[in-house]
């Protein structure tokens, strides 16, 4: 199992930095995880979205599709980039602590 | 490359050089293409990559000589049991006939995509890993599928490395089965390949993680390889139901269950997800063409995908049995496939071959159907609102396989603009794979995904842009008309890579799509281009 180091913690993650253990997650993690994606600090804009991902996640254990995000959260697809460079399945829900999606998506 | 050297001591046997590749068509042909990643040393020391320095299934080395020898003899008695009866006889006899009759013409390699578009690299012949098996079985294995006590003749030796090789080169095939329909004499060797993931699954437990950890079992677990859940699924629908509303300025109810209805339609379930205009817009297709029809959320009933198709018999009986309870339970009078096309394959071409007729109600693709609904008028399309350029792409599995060529094409024709409409070069049956058949495009771990971008997906990207020469101005916009999900998912994932869109104007999208797109009744445009984001 690949591990991933973030100043001084480590994390074992999956092939793509995802972490492994979505229970382990929290604000801090966050926060490191978006280290990782190159965000410097955490805006209230990322944590709209984060939390939005999280709450998606921990009532129907996948993420919700990208329309929703934009949709729910009020931000368009581009300034979902913007905050997320890696974009909202790669970029966000790695710093919201979500698995990988799986499946024909 | 003989068979033989399969069992080599080599780093790599073979390596994919950007030189060797056949160049795109414009305005592609002077592109700077980025080589395979390498894989890291951490990844290396990890990982079977004497293949082609790629890794797909991530698979670990022996860690003793005794730990070979059990892969060996465990490898041996897979194989053993392919070839007989009581083990294997859902596929025993096309496998055996495609064993002993091939006459090693190479008609098949001309046909092959992944062949051709990896500079012709040996190791990818279809006939390659067909000549590997059947050297090890005439030596090692007895008639009947015994391990012998004496080993007889041929130089092939079955260690790790050709173990290992075998179960990556296992996954360099996208079961396409160009090869088998040019065979001069009716070798499947897709059919062969599919066997032997069967032996590494079924025997030895190796498989790819996206398609049986993170696929076939998760889907058994939750209901779907995307983990959605039943609450999930209906969260979705509701979503669904608001985000139609807003297109089209009414509300349709979306049926849920309905008992007695008279069809089931089941979609890929990453088409909720990532494409979810797909159900959308059969939706609206079905309320206004008023088809007494239903969505499941039980168990499987919404997820039409079925991975065990490509590796493993167990795995795809149990996925297909829930699939039809669900129907059976439900009181439908046929099951009717969204765009998806191994779930076509699996719902009907195998279903009929692996499970006991009484179980087994009507299927029907969702092709047939829609050209039945343009045909009966009650809804009125507008051809002109489709003014671009289409093309279309055959999904292997809907097309060769099971020979549904015309339908799609007759509602590409009463829905779009005269003379927009162009085929690519060959297509219908003779059509080439996107590139992303048989699990690979879910497929992405590693460097498997450079493997994809360069070689698999080659052939497709370049009948793509062959489809629209004389017209590649990224000002004129150009649609792909590619019904299945997992095709869109491929084809995606290469326009990305290529900056496809963004050079040329060329897009993507589902058939349905393109017919409420055309529907005088829908003021709005349907289909959105991915340069102009709507207002959410």
């Amino acid at each position: 199992m690949p591990t991933l180091e973030i100043e001084g913690r480590t994390f074992e993650v999956d092939e793509d930095g995802f972490l492994q253990d979505p229970d382990l997650w929290n604000e801090e993690v966050a926060k490191l995880f978006a280290k990782t994606e190159g965000i410097q600090e955490l805006t209230d804009e990322h944590w709209k979205v984060v939390h939005y991902l999280r709450n998606y996640y921990l009532e129907f254990n996948i993420a919700p599709m990208i329309r929703k995000v934009c949709k729910d959260t009020g931000f368009k697809l581009k300034k979902i980039y913007e905050l997320f460079p890696s974009g909202p399945a790669k970029g966000a829900c790695k710093v919201a602590g979500l698995p990988k999606p799986t499946g024909c998506v | 490359m003989r068979a033989e050297e399969i069992s080599k001591p080599a780093e790599q046997l073979v390596e994919i050089k950007v030189e060797d590749l056949p160049k795109l068509p414009p305005p592609y042909e002077n592109f700077e293409e980025q080589p395979i990643t390498p894989l890291s040393d951490d990844q290396k020391s990890r990982w079977e990559h004497s293949l082609d320095g790629v890794s797909a299934l991530n698979l670990p080395r022996p860690q003793n000589p005794e730990e070979e020898k059990a892969l060996i003899e465990s490898f041996l008695r897979g194989l053993g049991k392919l070839l007989t009866k009581e083990n294997n006889w859902t596929f025993l006899q096309p496998l055996s006939l495609s064993l002993e009759y091939c006459a090693k013409c190479q008609t098949c390699a001309d046909a092959c995509p992944a062949f051709e578009m990896s500079g012709r690299k040996d190791i990818y012949r279809p006939t390659y890993r067909s000549d590997v098996l059947r050297k090890i079985a005439k030596k090692y294995l007895s008639k009947n599928g015994k391990i012998l006590a004496a080993f007889r003749g041929h130089d092939i030796d079955l260690n790790w490395e050709t173990i290992a090789r075998l179960a990556e080169l296992a996954y360099r095939c996208t079961l396409c089965r160009r090869c088998a329909q040019v065979c001069p004499v009716g070798v499947d060797n897709g059919l062969i390949n599919h066997e032997l993931r069967k032996i590494f699954s079924m025997e030895m437990g190796i498989s790819a993680l996206e398609v049986h950890d993170k696929g076939s079992v998760k889907q058994l677990q939750f209901g779907s390889s995307t983990g959605m859940t039943k609450a999930a699924l209906h969260d979705i629908i509701e979503y669904l139901e608001d985000d139609i509303e807003e297109k089209i300025g009414r509300r349709i109810s979306i049926p849920i269950n309905k008992k007695g209805a008279d069809i089931l339609l089941i979609h890929n379930a990453g088409e909720f997800m990532a494409w979810p205009e797909n159900p959308m817009a059969f939706a609206i297709l079905f309320d206004a063409a008023g088809i007494n029809y239903t969505i499941a959320t039980d168990l499987a009933g919404y997820d039409g995908v079925n991975y065990g198709l490509w590796y493993d018999d167990v795995q795809f009986a149990r996925v297909a049995i829930q699939h039809l309870q669900v129907a059976k339970e439900l009181g439908v009078k046929k099951i009717v496939i969204g765009e998806c096309g191994h779930a076509h394959k699996a719902l009907s071409v195998i279903a009929d071959r692996l499970l006991p007729g009484a179980q087994l109600i009507p299927r029907e693709s969702s092709y047939t159907l829609l050209w039945d609904i343009v045909k009966s008028g009650k809804i009125k399309f507008d051809p002109s609102k489709n003014d671009f350029p289409v093309t279309l792409h055959d999904p292997c599995n809907i097309v060769r396989l099971m020979g549904v060529v015309k339908p799609q094409r007759d509602v590409l024709k009463a829905i779009t603009a005269p003379g927009r409409f162009r085929e690519m070069t060959p297509h219908g049956v003779t059509n080439y794979c996107c590139g992303g058949g048989s699990g690979f495009a879910i497929m992405s771990s590693g460097n498997f995904p450079d493997w994809k971008r360069l070689v698999s997906g080659r052939k497709k990207l370049s009948q793509i842009l062959g489809a629209f020469q004389g017209e590649m101005d990224p000002s004129v916009r150009k649609m792909v008309c590619a019904p299945c999900s997992n095709c869109k998912g491929m084809i995606r994932d290469m326009m990305q890579s290529y900056e496809v869109f963004e050079t040329t104007g060329i897009w993507y999208t589902g058939l349905v799509e393109l017919m409420v797109n055309a529907m005088v009744d829908i003021e709005k445009p349907f289909i959105t281009w991915p340069d102009e984001e709507e207002d959410m």
